[in-house]
Formats: structure tokens, sequence, C-alpha cells
């Protein structure tokens, strides 16, 4: 962050110019195609309604929290810690903010920190792979070792039609992963991981530049002769299939829901080539960067990627996983190296938590989701701004000491418009515990999603809607 | 019911204690001794109060049919074979009741595996991995085309492999990718009928300048000034496919004392402009002098170097811009020691000369190229009848692709297909290019041959032998004798699996193979010391990137890698006994390793088997710098890490990860790593809390003697104090590499201490002791754990307890021939066990 401020004035030219010919919610003249056709909306009109989760793996200093609940003084009060991740110690209106919070102390009136949720079936997995079941909260020890649908894909399978990209899935170190070292927080379903994307090129090419230097004739012929061609590969493909035993047959089940799921999605590419493409400027961001060379400017063109398409609503579901737990063989392993200079890898930071480095390295992670707020929050909606109708999810699956997987450090912000209260640190601990996925439910109700159950969550909090 | 059990136990067990040493098979023999035997020995922790480890005997009731159970049986045959239990605070059985108890087990679980031998059979429908897709493409094609990158990467499994079909998934994200490379592909394999005009360019340097130091046309390690050959070639608007040709012309300047000049040849863009940087096309070792000049001619494709645009002129058009870059590794571990680098000190290391270089691309000599020709090859039918042609094609190349021939009705679909893309597409060529990259994307190609019901016997046998040993698909000459039905014949696969290995392909396996099994790849995330270790990396110094790493520089670190891997070829090669990863009298360096161990005179930077004495403190896998770095945290040696490798990857246990809510030890350290508790400390901490010393008390002590060597992987006979790792390190004072030796003794004053009692065995102090138990008295684990890995790696599938026996019969052919690799290797290709799954392909349950 250190010596490019260069690159943060090419940034604020996105948010000047860029993007601005082809945002479709600027001054709510939307449509339920995305994009502006003339017809002026009205403040009434429906607004998008968002989902991002990210994930910051290895847990956040608690001061004595070893279980994820700072410690109580003799008065019966939370005590603090200025490096606390948790902005004040008692549940209640958001009042402080201290080292590590700070960088969130404008949006204090559109957070709401949430302390005492987990996912049982991560607990069971131990610390360092609960991030697997994050969005999921499945149980991968017992039942689900394949895990299941993530919270993004549920509401993609909702309205994810409603957009080019039904979602949007990225990931720092790309790809899958495997059981217990994911790579992405998001699954269609049973043993159906979506790698996720770590190139900010192929991110911005998916996004914005899909048909590359072809003409939309010459794409829409394309993707007709794509369709005849799956067709004759499905049926190609059902011939191997069919003589394979029972468990090799389940298989190439893979295989063949691939190639019908790439056969709708050719379905619905040519649906969107009657929609112009959103324009926006490549040179305007740093798209070669790495997690390697430049951490700090990586995550954020990450988040900058996610902001532009929601901004041009390409699409309104976007996981991205900033960092991922058991990241022995990647660079991740040193990021709070080339961050902090810490003299170790990230994980020793898990284990050891050494005061200051621990809330610095927490400090550095808040700036970079509040980079993403702010982007939001500075982004005029209808009568409000995009934060406003953007549920973000922020939080780990790995609280504090190094095996402990019982209460997640977890921030909700933004989705005023979407019915959502804010401003308060919430506490779900003894007799009123309850599963993280009763969270899940409530963010599907706010997502217009009908839903009275999700993983095994058992009832809903609704107490953080308006009524 | 106890007195009952009791009175039993009183009087059968001294039976058998007393020479008796078999019991009854079946269920009598169960209730009569193993049942008494385990109500005496185990169930007080495995049973209905207590369930350690996840096992449990007191439900089991001696009839082993039951599938499931069969891993537990396993798992408590194994636990008694090793002594593991009853813990050693317990009564302990005696050793013929303990014997007859485990043949008990054996009996009967062999009977069981006979008796039902297709019960439980795992999926074997896996996708190739990704090394295996790059390499078969590149077979496939003929020319080497880099696309391991575009794909999403594949899960890692620490100490196991991902070839399995459990973690060898499919989704719609990886099938795209696969239809983006198939296209990538085939744009390169099949050309435009048009000879095209290449491009052409040509840059040389003078000798002038020698007054100055070195002249323009030389290239020392540190480089050269502006202008001279140190800038090397770049390139605008290079055409984006086919293969280059590069020529140039070099010799060496070889000072006393030096062998020859190493020198590499990068081609590619700076970093930050293209998500693929520079990378390596060539590496030379010169010896002939400037009055010799040798040309040296390199061919690749040019797809595997992306441009990166750059404006030409400050309004101007953005331009594809390349360049080649020469660079000289000669590396013997001084090049860093903080002194400067002025022309002198260049003038005495060893540089090259380099008077011109030239690009061409594409190559024309041949158009269309061979590569073209292999799947369109000329013939009459081509003009006359179409159709008929684009028949001859596909069966060529599918017969090729799916290692296997293809059924008329496979060819009649990719027909029909070129009849729907022929009339859109713009030629001929393009529309077989689309045909064809569907091919690739069939499952027949992206699957493994074997698990295709339409594969016979023998075309599935070439396809395991070359997945296994090349980790690519079966050559002409391996489809022939599958095409003669031969590779059922022992002796044809005796000789099949020599010349395999015999062949250069064969590295992809070592590589893949070993680069797994011992989970070497985290040495290269391990974030180095610079302060402790100042010389060990090369550090950007200034700038934006200071304190990154320079990039492609080839460091001590990569010579780790090669040498592991090279370590284990070796054995191979010269048909070693696997026993040699324990300690070996050889090791395989080149200067700059040598150098970093200690061992003198060995010269150049070419990797070689170096014969080493036991004083060198090297030998076997154990004090590789791979594992060492690897299992160390960059300021330290990490004790347990190493504990658990030498468990996982030498002996073959299977370490459990520490469970949820096991405390952290907090006070192991403070605010840096370079006041952490010391070991010794730390490990007893670990024995004061129940839920660790479970599990620790078993581990810990096998991480001690590792503690000989220090986080660099040198051999450390003498350590800092505690809390004084990098105290009194002045930047000044220590500046080079004498001073930076004065600080080591300054704070390295206190012997190492790497004593320790293993568990279940005596006490070692350090390595070498350490070797010598583990040669001594666990010889058969790392044999039977080798034989694993390596059998489990060639079936693509994890072992279970139904390959017991089969693992047993390998062994015992090893015993025979000495533990060497290579004809492990070969029973491993002859056995049942991986024979078996191709022979019973048709007729399972379904």
């Amino acid at each position: 962050m250190t010596g490019k401020s260069w690159r943060l004035s090419r940034r604020q030219m996105i948010k000047g110019s860029g993007v601005a010919m082809a945002l479709p919610y600027l001054n709510a003249m939307g449509n339920t195609n995305g994009m502006a056709s003339g017809a002026t909306g009205t403040a009434t009109t429906k607004m998008p309604k968002r989902f991002i989760g990210t994930y910051i793996s290895y847990g956040v200093y608690q001061p004595d929290g070893q279980s994820g609940i700072p410690r109580k003084d003799k008065d019966g009060n939370y005590e603090h810690h200025e490096w606390s991740w948790w902005p004040q110690g008692n549940p209640g209106k958001l009042t402080s903010f201290n080292k590590s919070t700070a960088p969130f102390e404008p949006f204090k009136d559109n957070i709401t920190y949430l302390r005492g949720l987990d996912h049982k079936g991560g607990y069971k997995l131990g610390g360092h792979s609960s991030g697997d079941v994050f969005l999921t909260g499945a149980d991968m020890a017992e039942i689900e070792t394949t895990n299941n649908i993530s919270i993004d894909q549920v509401m993609a399978n909702h309205h994810g039609h409603e957009t080019r990209h039904a979602s949007l899935v990225m990931g720092t170190e790309g790809g899958t992963g495997s059981y217990l070292r994911t790579k992405t927080m998001s699954h269609r379903g049973p043993g159906k991981a979506i790698p996720s994307m770590h190139k900010p090129d192929e991110i911005f090419n998916r996004l914005f530049n899909p048909y590359g230097d072809k003409g939309i004739e010459q794409v829409r012929a394309g993707l007709k002769r794509d369709a005849s061609i799956l067709d004759l590969m499905m049926e190609h493909s059902k011939s191997f299939h069919a003589d394979l035993g029972r468990e090799d047959k389940h298989k190439l089940d893979e295989y063949l829901e691939s190639v019908r799921e790439i056969e709708k999605r050719v379905e619905r590419t040519r649906d969107w080539t009657h929609t112009p493409l959103p324009e926006v400027d490549r040179d305007s961001l740093n798209l070669t960067v790495d997690h390697k060379t430049g951490p700090a400017e990586y995550i954020r063109v990450m988040y900058d990627l996610a902001y532009l398409a929601f901004v041009t609503d390409q699409t309104r579901y976007v996981t991205y996983m900033t960092e991922s737990e058991q990241s022995s063989s990647s660079e991740l392993w040193n990021y709070a190296n080339y961050v902090l200079g810490y003299k170790g890898a990230t994980h020793d930071i898990a284990h050891k938590r050494p005061q200051v480095i621990s809330g610095q390295w927490d400090l550095w992670r808040a700036e970079n989701h509040a980079y993403f707020l702010k982007r939001l929050a500075d982004t005029q909606e209808g009568d409000g701004t995009m934060l406003d109708n953007t549920l973000c999810l922020w939080g780990s699956a790995h609280p504090h000491s190094s095996h402990s997987g019982l209460n997640y450090p977890l921030q909700l912000a933004g989705g005023k418009n979407m019915g959502l209260k804010h401003g308060q640190l919430l506490e779900f601990v003894g007799d009123k515990k309850v599963p993280m996925a009763n969270l899940f439910v409530t963010m599907l109700h706010a997502m217009n999603i009908p839903a009275d159950k999700f993983a095994d969550s058992s009832g809903n909090l609704d107490q953080l809607l308006r009524v | 019911m106890k007195i009952c059990l009791f009175l039993q136990m009183a009087l059968l067990i001294p039976q058998l204690a007393s020479g008796q040493t078999s019991i009854k098979t079946g269920q009598a023999g169960y209730e009569s001794h193993v049942r008494p035997f385990f109500q005496k020995h185990c169930v007080k922790c495995h049973g209905p109060t207590k369930t350690k480890g996840n096992i449990n005997v007191h439900a089991l009731n001696g009839d082993l049919a039951a599938g499931r159970e069969l891993e537990t049986w396993e798992s408590i045959v194994d636990m008694l074979e090793f002594g593991e239990m009853p813990p050693l605070e317990e009564q302990q059985p005696q050793q013929a009741e303990v014997q007859a108890v485990i043949q008990w087990i054996e009996t009967e679980m062999r009977a069981q595996i006979q008796n039902a031998p297709q019960l439980a059979s795992a999926p074997r429908t896996r996708r190739l991995t990704n090394v295996e897709f790059q390499n078969t493409l590149n077979e496939l094609l003929g020319f080497e085309l880099d696309i391991i990158d575009d794909l999403p990467e594949d899960p890692e499994l620490h100490y196991g492999f991902n070839n399995t079909a459990g973690l060898m998934r499919m989704g719609p994200e990886q099938l795209d990718r696969y239809l983006e490379i198939a296209r990538k592909a085939m744009r390169a394999a099949i050309v435009a009928p048009e000879k095209p005009e290449p491009y052409r360019k040509r840059q040389q340097w003078a000798s002038i300048g020698r007054d100055r130091g070195m002249a323009l046309d030389e290239l020392g390690i540190w480089g050269n000034r502006r202008g001279s050959v140190a800038g090397g070639m770049s390139m605008r608007e290079l055409p984006k496919h086919g293969e280059y040709r590069l020529r140039i012309q070099a010799s060496g300047i070889v000072p006393p004392g030096f062998t020859e000049v190493p020198l590499k040849i990068d081609m590619g863009t700076q970093p930050g402009r293209t998500e693929t940087p520079f990378k390596t096309i060539a590496e030379l070792y010169l010896s002939n002098t400037p009055d010799e000049p040798k040309v040296f001619e390199f061919r690749g494709r040019i797809e595997n170097h992306p441009a990166s645009l750059v404006r030409s002129g400050k309004q101007g058009p953005l331009v594809r811009d390349i360049a080649i870059k020469p660079r000289v590794f000669f590396d013997n571990g001084t090049n860093n020691d903080g002194a400067n680098y002025a022309n002198v000190r260049q003038l005495a290391m060893p540089r090259a000369v380099i008077n011109w270089m030239e690009i061409e691309v594409p190559v024309v000599d041949i158009w269309p190229p061979q590569h073209h020709t292999a799947i369109l090859f000329p013939s009459p039918l081509k003009a006359t009848d179409e159709a008929s042609y684009v028949g001859q094609v596909l069966e060529r190349f599918m017969s090729r692709a799916y290692r296997r021939p293809a059924s008329a009705q496979e060819i009649d679909r990719f027909a029909k297909l070129f009849n729907i893309i022929r009339p859109s597409a713009d030629s001929f060529e393009e529309a077989i290019r689309e045909t064809l990259a569907m091919v690739m994307i069939s499952p027949q190609f992206l699957y493994h041959t074997e698990s295709s019901p339409a594969t016979d016997e023998h075309f599935a046998m070439a396809s395991k032998l070359s997945y296994f040993l090349w980790a690519s698909m079966p050559d002409a000459e391996l489809l022939d004798l599958a095409a003669k039905a031969s590779l059922s014949d022992d002796t044809v696969i005796q000789q099949q699996v020599q010349r395999m290995l015999a062949d250069e392909r064969s590295h992809a396996f070592v590589e893949d193979f070993t680069l797994q099994w011992l989970s070497i790849r985290k040495m290269l995330t391990v974030p180095i010391n610079e302060k402790l270790y100042p010389r060990f990396l090369y550090r950007v110094s200034v700038g934006e990137t200071k304190g990154t790493e320079v990039p492609y520089l080839i460091t001590v670190r990569d010579y780790m890698m090669q040498e592991t891997i090279g370590f284990v070829s070796e054995l191979i090669r010269q048909n070693k006994s696997v026993l040699n990863v324990v300690d070996s009298d050889f090791a395989f360096l080149n200067e700059r390793l040598a150098r970093h161990y200690g061992i003198e005179g060995v010269k150049g930077m070419k990797m070689r088997v170096v014969p080493i004495k036991p004083e060198d403190n090297l030998g076997g896998l154990l004090t590789h710098g791979s594992v060492l770095i690897g299992n160390g945290t960059g300021t330290a040696p990490h004790p347990i890490y190493r504990a658990v490798w030498l468990r996982e990857a030498i002996l073959g246990d299977h370490v459990p990860p520490p469970p949820s809510e096991v405390p952290a030890l907090e006070e192991t350290a403070g605010d840096a790593t370079e006041d952490a508790l010391s070991i010794a400390q730390l490990l007893a901490r670990h024995r004061t809390v129940e839920s660790c010393n479970d599990c620790h008390f078993r581990l810990d002590p096998w991480g001690i003697p590792f503690e000989d060597y220090n986080a660099i992987g040198r051999f450390q006979p003498m350590v800092p104090k505690d809390g004084t790792r990098v105290s009194g390190f002045n930047a000044d004072k220590h500046k080079d590499l004498a001073g930076y030796q004065d600080y080591l003794d300054s704070i390295n004053t206190v012997a190492v201490i790497s004593r320790a009692r293993v568990p279940h065995g005596p006490e070692v102090s350090g390595m070498r002791e350490l070797k010598e138990f583990l040669l001594k008295e666990r010889k058969d684990d790392v044999v039977e754990n080798i034989i694993r890995r390596l059998l489990s790696y060639g079936l693509g599938r994890e072992l279970t307890y139904r390959d017991r026996f089969a693992v047993d019969s390998i062994r015992q052919q090893a015993i025979k021939t000495d533990y060497g690799m290579r004809d492990i290797l070969v029973s491993i290709c002859l056995s049942d066990v991986f024979r078996e799954e191709t022979r019973h392909r048709k007729g399972k349950e379904d």
C-alpha cells in the first residue's frame, strides 16, 4: 500500500468515468435486464438485492479469547483490549472502535457484529479445516463428507437468472482445494465445489469482455453451433456411461452434468447477447498483479472486480476467499510476512497470537474490507447507496486459538434497504446460543427467498430485520 | 461374567505362552482366545466406556464377514504387530499370545478377502490429473504447449496422491477450461495451408569496451552495463502462434578454478506485465573459448511465452512486446556475500560471450509442419472425397487420443459433428480444429483409459503402465504391443517397465510421485528468516519490491528440490535399495548445494551423484534441505513437523491432525519467533497437558534427533542460547561471509540437544543414531511404506485392508532382490493387484 498512490489515483478514475456509462442502477434507472434502456425509472424501482461472502483465515485476535468469547472482569463486564477484533467488550449498540476495527468506524450505522455463532459441522472438522463449511454449514465430519450447497448458490438458484452471471466465485488461491483444505467457499451441492477464480484478468474478461474480439453476430452463430455440438457430445458420452458399473456411473455423472451445465450456459449466454455489455476501462485496473508480488493491491483489485460486477449488475452473488486455511504450499502461508514483515508463517499467528502483530494483521484485513464497503457506500443507488442493497458477510470459521472451531468472528454489513437493522454487537452465548445457519435463513429472507431451514438451522435471526 | 472371563484367561493364556502358538480359526478361536485377549488388554480404553483412537473392540463378534469391520481389524493387527498397543505403561501380554492373535486375525482376513474379491470396489473412473493432462496433450500433439496454469489447480493431499477418483472430480468450470485448452491446442497443431512469411530478428554485440571492464558481448554473473548483451534482445509484434527457432553464437570465459559457464536463456516479459513472465527456454554449459565460438539452436512454441502490450511511443498504439534475456547462473554460494560486485570481481568469475542471437517465428522449413501432417496427412482423398478423408483423419487421431482403437460408432459421431461445424467454418482446417477439440473434451480422452468399458485388457494395461511410469499416454511401442495382445505376458511387461524407466519421460513420474509422497512443495513457502539467514535467498535491496526475492535467479532452494527428485531417480536408475531413503553413501548435489552442506570438491552447476562419508552428516532423505526446511519455521527447526514427516513419509503411519478445541500452547512464543521457548520446554508442556500428551508422546521424540539440523537444513552442532537467536547482529560488521561466520560463532554457543527415547524403542542421540535405529528396527516398515506409496500412486487409489496381502507379496519379492527400487517397480507392474483391475474389467456388479 505504500508508494502506490499512482495506482490509487487510477482507481479514482473508474469511479469518475470508467464504467459510468453503463451503471444500471445509478439514478434509479434500472430494469430487470440490468441495463438502462432509456425508460427512466422512479425511486420505487425494484433495487437488486446482493450478497457477498468474504473469508479470512486463521482467525483473529481476541484477548484471552480461547473460545472466541472475551473474558469477563469481576464486575461481569467483558474485558476489552485495544487490539481486539471486536470493536467493544459488551454487547449492545456499537459505540467504540479500537485499533483494528477503526477502518469500520465510518460504517457503524451499517454494520452488525455477531458473536457466538458457528457451524456444528465445522467444529467437528477441527480448527484449520472448518473453513470448508463456512457458507454451507454441512456436517462434513459425519454425514455430508462431500460438503453441501453454499448459501450464495441457494440465492443464485433463485434469482441468478436475472443477471448475466448467476454468481461469481473468487479466491486468492484459485481452484477448489481438497477435503478440509478448501480454496473456494461456493458449492453447487454435495461434491460440487465451484473452483474459485484467482486471476484478475480472467475475471475481468469473463465479466466484461466475454466475446474477445469477435463481433456479436459471430458470437451468436458460434453459440448456436456450440449448442448442437454439445447435444452430440452428450449422446456420445452417454454411450460411455451406459456400460459402467454403478459406482463409476456415479462418477461419470459429474461429467454429464458438466456438459448439461455448459449447454445451459450456452443458452444463457445466447439470451444475454441481446443485452449490451457494460463498458469498463481495462486500463483502470492493474489486472496482472498477483498475490505474491503485491498482496494489498491484489486483494483490492479483486474487491474492485466484485464491485464492478455489482455496479454493472453482471451478477448479484459473489464469494471471495481472500485467504484459505492450511495454505502451507501457497504464498498465503507468507502473507503476513509480505504485508507486515512478520518473521514467520501467517499460520504461526494463529498459534502464537503475538498481540501487536496479530492485531496489525487484523487491521490490514479490515482496511481491505472497509475499502470495499466504502466503494459500495460511495455509490448512489436509488434513494440510498449500493451498500444498502448488498449484504456483506465477513469473517472466519477459525476464531482465535489454533485449533478452535467455536464462536466465529463475524461481521455483517449493508442491506438497510433489505430490512437490516444495524449498529450493534449481538451476542449468542449460553442459553441464547443458536446455529450460524439461523443467520443464513434470515439472509435468505432479506433476499425475498422463502426458506424455513438451511443446513442445521433451528430457526432464524429475524431480529436482525426491522419489523 | 467378569469372573468367568478371568477364569478362562487364567486357564488358557498360560497354555499358549508355553508353546502352543495357534488358535482355532473362525468363531471358535475368537471365543476361546481373541475375545479374552481383548478383554484383558484392550477394552479398558477401547470398549464401552472409552473409545480411544476411534477403535472399539467390545462390539466385535469374531465374524469378519461384515465388510466395514475389516478396517478395524486391520488397525488392530497393525497395532499389535508394531507393538504400539497395549501402551507401555499397561501390563504387557506375552509375545506368543500376541503372535497367536495376530495370526488368527490375518487368517480370517485373508479368507474374507479371497471369498469376496468384488466387495466394496471403489470407483475407478477418474479424470487425468493436470500433470497427466499436460503430458498427454504434448505427447498427442508432438510439441510442448504449457497449459497447466490455465487449469483450475488440482487438490493436493499431503503424503498421499491426488490421482484418485475421489479427488479427480469434474465440474462445468473444469470442462470449460478443457474446451478452451483443446481449442488453443488445435489452433497450434493445425496450420493454414499457405506458408506464412516468418518474423525474423537478429541482434549482435561487438567485442568492444574491454578497457572499461567487460566488452559489450560479455555477460557476467551480475550482468553487464547498458547496451551490452545483458540487455538481451527485445522483439515487437512477434506472431502469436507457431514454432520458433532461436540461434545464438556463444562461448565461455572460464577463469582458473572454474570448470564452465552455465548460461540460461529466458524469454518473456517483465513481471507485473503478464501473468506468466519470463520462462527459461534453455540451459547451456559453455566451456568453448571465445576463439572457438559455437552456434546453439533451440526450438519451442511461441504460445508459451505470452507477450505484454506496451505503448509504442507516448500516444502510440499498443504493441506486443517480448524479450530474450541471457543470464549466467553460476553460483558457488558467494554471489550473495555482501561484498561489492565491481567489475574486478566479475572478471574473476565465469562469463559468457554472446556474439549474436537470431530468432525466426514460425519455422517454415517444412510446410505444413510435421505436427500438422501427423493429423491432416497428405492424401488424394482430401480433394476427391472429403467425407472419407475426414473419417480417416478421425480414426487416426481418435485412436491416439483415446489410447485405444476408436470404434466405428465413435468415429461416426464425430464425423456427424464435423458436418454440423463445416458449413459455418471459415475453412476446412477450422472445421477440423473444432471437431478434434471436441474429441479432446470427450470422456474417453479426459478420463483414464482403463475406466472406459470399451478398452480391452491390453490397451488398459498400456495406459496403466504409461500413466504410472511416465504420467503420460502410451507411446507407439506400447500401443503396438497392446494391439498384438502382448501386454498380458510377464516377460513383455518386464521389458517394457525397464524400457520405460530408462526413458526420460519417467522423470515426470519421479517428480510427480516424489513431491507428493514427501510433501516437498511446502518448502517453497516457508518464510526464511532474513536476519538469521541473510545469504540463503536473494532479496531485492532497494525500490518498491524491496525485500522480495529477486526473480529469475536459481537459488539453493531450487537445487534442493532437484536434489530430492534426483536422489529418488538415482535409486531407480541404479536399482539401489529403497532403504537408501534412510541412509546412503551418496548424495545428489552441485557446487552450490555442496557448499551449503559443507562438502568440498564439487565443481559446477550440474547436479550429479557425489560419494559421501558419515562425517559429512548427509545421506538418505532425512537430511535433505527440502525436507528440513519444509518442516521447519524458517527461523528454527520444528521437531513436531519433522516428526510428523518421518512417521507419514518414511514409516507410513497416519498421524491424525490435532482435534478441535485442543488448547493452543500460547506460551510457546512471545511477539516474535526469535524468542520462542526452547524445544525441550515446549515438549515438556505437551506432556503436562493430558489431551496433548495422548498423541504427542508418540510423536515428539521422533523430531528431536532432527535438531541436529537448522531451519535451512544445515548440520548444527552448536545452537544459540534461548532467546538470543538474532540479537547482536550488526549489518555493517557482519556484512561479508567471514563477518557473518563470526556472528554465527558468537551466538551459537550451546551444544544442540538431539537425544530422545523413541517411542517403543531405545534412546537415540542425534540423526546418526536415529538412522541406525530405523535401519535396524524399522526396516520392514520403511520398505512396506515405499511399496504402499508406489502401489497407491500406480493404481490411482488409496489402498485398503484388501491390499494387505498384495503388498506383503511384493515385499517378499523385494527381499529377494535386496529392495532394489527398480525391481520393486517391476514387481508392482507384474503383481496381480495391478493387473487384476484391468483383467477383471467386465462382469462387475451393476
